[in-house]
């Protein structure tokens, strides 16, 4: 027994001997932090400038933290990088920090990938999340936890087609205008201006009832009972306003070919395209043939001038094994007013940042790259149109059940379908649906 | 021979089991990484994502940590089965480790599998063979078999499931591969019932050897009863051959001889009253002789005690020995000194003694029993009292009678009281300096 127990000493004293060691030479040894991204816009614009902002928040970071190096994959297209993540993670290899893809986030949330950041923002006294635009900080919340933080925005605008408006002698709408404005203009605008018996300028393209909702003043969404109400009068409303737009065209449809010859008034279009087709070098590829610009979305009766608003998220693997310095650099990427301004300088979106979107460093940025006497959206306007925008839930079964929606809703439009009885039976198969999936 | 059989057939028992669920076990974390490396390959990630309910996490890593859980369970099986096969402390310190390491093995899988819980039961079962720790095993072995159930757990927890990965395969390879998973988790299943079978069996054997035991022990008992009467009447019979014998021999020769030479005396009595007188100091002397030699084979028959030693050294041993042979206690009083009689009354007063005694326990059942001799001018007093049932009529058994019998043919008196347990009250009357001689 004796002879057992100092064998079993022995045993111990080497074992404990040994992770002394390797606990030493971990210390010891240069950490590396993964980051995941995509090379690219998220706004699918053409972008040159992707890894300027990353390499100079890498190396800023090591810069900072001497023991630590932060690598990451680099030439990972954004249509490839939802598989590369969802690769990475079976493989149990999920980069510290990564950026995370609209069509992901719901995914992995409900898995358990993204760290909950709630205890990490608590602990961290210089960090508020009211800094933020409050908008881009909920895309990135679920059932009530911070999973990631937004690192640009991008709001919708709509595209005004300036030389059209000139032509036809109207004037270019304000910031505060109303759909009925929208609809006066649209048709004064619709005609056959060359007597072939087709129309060939349009008042609108690609304006969805989606879009005419979000200004309606209504909710979609109820968070705690998980239904939508797709009977709701100003879903009604909205589509019914879609409906008389549509009749304006008496059955054409409106192509994007007739949108680029310069013969449709509105378009709905994002910031960051909005930022690419307006400034060189890629002015000169998109909308050459007529004068335009952005304004915010015409107003519902009860609603304002709002659109949808998207952010780039970015988060922390849960698994991660270096939280406080996959937190800092975190940080580093969302937080600091540097790297924010370099949104502006380098990439197509906002800064998510309030005081970096809304400073004049920005709007000079802005200015700069415009051509001269091109008026700018102002960054109040822009700020405004962020932080009262939309976010669209990212639950998979909601982009599911807005996909049927607007299936039903073209339909009406092609069939010419009463509106309120037609959405009635919609929001009874949807609800069974939802019922079902719970 | 039966016993070592199914002995050896437990042993085996608990090897299949151990044998199935290394292979479920191993078998199951390596098809997950075998699945998820072929879902890597062919790009196949995010639409599987879709399908899952939790992430295998570290899936490569989940193998050697299974194999090594598996092999320190093994580890402990074997210190505690080989090594320490009867160190109670070794036995339960290596199952708790036991329960740890299958739960850990069981977390890791996240509860697709809880058939490794039968293996740790079965070394339980085995094992732990008091009564009351092993109703409160059992409990906690049924109780962790249902709360390891992966549909009850995975309500509330974040669990991956082996059948999403399962039904990532076409549907023909899934049908093969469920059919294996389930077979292999009813077949461990079905070698525990088995093994617990066995583990009955062998109890049940035990239990039948123990009966079969007493049985033949009873039988023994009986037969030694048998030969023991036996032994008696022979003793009886060959004690009355003897006496007979002896009586021929001794008795009738002196009679013999003394009716000779009283019939010698009648014919010489008229012719030669001086030749007679000295035939008669000789038939005198004959009969003496005969009186010694009666004695003699008397003496033959008086109690081995008596024959060596002293009535009280005889009657203390008796004593001692009743004493020391049974439960009841027996006190013995004696207020006379120089207990030394005639033979035939310290064999009357030794045989009354172990005559009460022998009633005291028989009859009376009594647990104490007080013997007090002393003596009143010529008489000596015996009292044997003891605290037994007593009985409310005196019957005249066989004990009582024989009692009687000795003390009267000493000219003594006897009386019995079983009013309050048992009483004799003996006065023998002693023949103090009278002799034969």
């Amino acid at each position: 027994m004796g002879k057992w127990r100092k064998r079993l000493c022995m045993s111990v004293f080497l074992g404990a001997l040994i992770a002394a060691a390797l606990i030493y030479r971990d210390q010891h040894k240069k950490i590396v932090l993964e980051f995941g991204m995509f090379t690219g816009s998220n706004w699918d614009v053409a972008s040159a400038n992707s890894f300027k902002i990353i390499d100079k928040a890498v190396k800023c970071f090591e810069e900072s933290h001497p023991n630590v190096k932060i690598h990451y994959y680099s030439g990972i297209a954004k249509e490839d990088y939802s598989e590369w993540c969802a690769r990475k993670l079976l493989e149990g290899k999920m980069p510290d920090v990564f950026m995370v893809l609209d069509s992901d986030f719901d995914k992995f949330t409900s898995l358990g990938v993204m760290k909950d950041l709630d205890v990490l923002m608590a602990g961290d006294h210089a960090f508020h999340k009211e800094d933020f635009f409050s908008t881009a900080l909920n895309t990135g919340r679920r059932d009530g936890r911070q999973y990631a933080l937004p690192y640009e925005t991008v709001p919708t605008l709509m595209f005004v087609n300036k030389s059209l408006l000139a032509k036809e002698s109207i004037q270019m709408p304000k910031e505060d205008w109303t759909w009925e404005d929208m609809y006066e203009i649209c048709r004064k605008v619709t005609k056959d201006t060359d007597k072939d018996g087709l129309l060939d300028q349009f008042g609108t393209y690609n304006y969805s009832w989606r879009d005419a909702f979000y200004t309606s003043g209504g909710k979609l969404y109820d968070e705690r009972q998980d239904q939508l109400s797709f009977t709701d009068s100003r879903v009604l409303d909205a589509i019914k306003y879609i409906k008389r737009l549509n009749d304006l065209n008496q059955g054409q449809s409106v192509t994007q070919e007739d949108f680029n010859e310069g013969g449709v008034a509105f378009m709905p279009l994002t910031f960051a395209e909005y930022r690419t087709y307006k400034t060189y070098p890629y002015r000169i590829k998109k909308y050459t043939r007529f004068q335009w610009d952005c304004i915010t979305f015409p107003a519902g009766r009860e609603g304002e001038n709002i659109s949808k608003v998207d952010a780039l998220l970015m988060g922390i693997n849960s698994k991660t094994k270096h939280e406080r310095l996959a937190w800092e650099f975190l940080k580093q990427l969302t937080y600091t007013e540097e790297m924010q301004m370099d949104v502006f300088l380098y990439s197509q979106g906002v800064p998510a940042l309030k005081s970096v979107a809304s400073s004049k460093e920005g709007a000079n940025i802005i200015q700069e790259d415009m051509d001269e006497g091109e008026q700018v959206i102002s960054s109040t306007l822009l700020c405004n149109v962020i932080e009262n925008g939309i976010i669209e839930p990212r639950l998979l079964q909601y982009q599911q059940v807005m996909n049927l929606a607007d299936g039903e809703v073209s339909k009406i439009l092609q069939e010419n379908k009463n509106v309120d009885s037609s959405m009635k039976i919609f929001q009874r198969m949807i609800s069974k649906y939802l019922q079902q999936q719970k | 021979m039966e016993a070592k059989k199914i002995n050896s057939r437990i042993g085996l028992l608990q090897v299949v089991i151990l044998a199935l669920n290394v292979i479920s076990v191993m078998g199951i974390s390596i098809f997950i990484y075998r699945t998820i490396e072929k879902i890597r390959r062919v790009y196949a990630a995010r639409e599987f994502l879709n399908g899952i309910q939790a992430i295998v996490w570290y899936p490569y890593a989940k193998i050697w940590l299974c194999a090594l859980l598996l092999l320190l369970l093994t580890l402990s099986m074997i210190i505690r089965d080989r090594l320490f096969p009867n160190n109670n402390k070794v036995i339960l310190t290596s199952l708790v480790a036991d329960f740890f390491l299958c739960f850990m093995i069981i977390i890791l899988l996240n509860f697709n599998y809880n058939g490794i819980l039968l293996l740790v039961f079965s070394n339980v079962i085995m094992y732990v063979k008091n009564g009351k720790s092993r109703y409160i095993l059992a409990a906690v072995a049924i109780g962790s078999f249902i709360l390891a159930d992966y549909e009850l757990l995975s309500i509330s927890y974040r669990l991956y499931s082996i059948q999403d990965y399962i039904s990532y395969y076409s549907a023909s390879v899934q049908q093969y591969l469920l059919s294996i998973y389930n077979i292999l988790v009813s077949l461990n299943v079905i070698v525990f019932v088995v093994y617990c079978v066995n583990i009955i069996n062998e109890q049940q054997g035990n239990l039948d050897e123990i009966h079969g035991l007493n049985e033949k022990l009873q039988e023994v008992n009986e037969q030694l009863q048998k030969y023991s009467q036996m032994a008696e009447k022979m003793a009886e019979t060959r004690e009355r051959n003897r006496l007979a014998r002896e009586i021929h021999d001794t008795l009738g020769h002196t009679l013999t001889g003394i009716a000779a030479g009283i019939d010698a005396c009648l014919t010489m009595i008229g012719t030669s009253p001086e030749q007679t007188k000295k035939q008669l100091e000789l038939i005198s002397k004959v009969t003496r002789d005969g009186i010694k030699d009666i004695r003699r084979s008397v003496s033959e028959l008086r109690p081995d005690a008596l024959e060596r030693f002293s009535l009280e050294y005889a009657i203390n041993k008796m004593v001692t020995d009743i004493n020391a042979v049974s439960e009841t206690r027996i006190y013995f009083d004696c207020r006379v000194q120089n207990l030394k009689f005639d033979e035939d009354e310290e064999n009357a007063i030794y045989r009354v003694v172990q005559e009460g005694i022998t009633n005291a326990m028989r009859h009376g059942h009594a647990k104490e029993i007080w013997i007090t001799m002393k003596r009143e001018n010529q008489d000596i007093l015996i009292q044997i009292k003891d605290n037994g049932i007593g009985c409310k009529e005196m019957k005249n058994g066989f004990g009582t009678k024989h009692m009687k019998e000795r003390i009267k043919m000493l000219s003594g008196v006897v009386t019995f009281d079983g009013s309050d347990g048992f009483i004799v009250n003996a006065r023998i009357p002693i023949r103090r300096g009278e002799t034969y001689d």
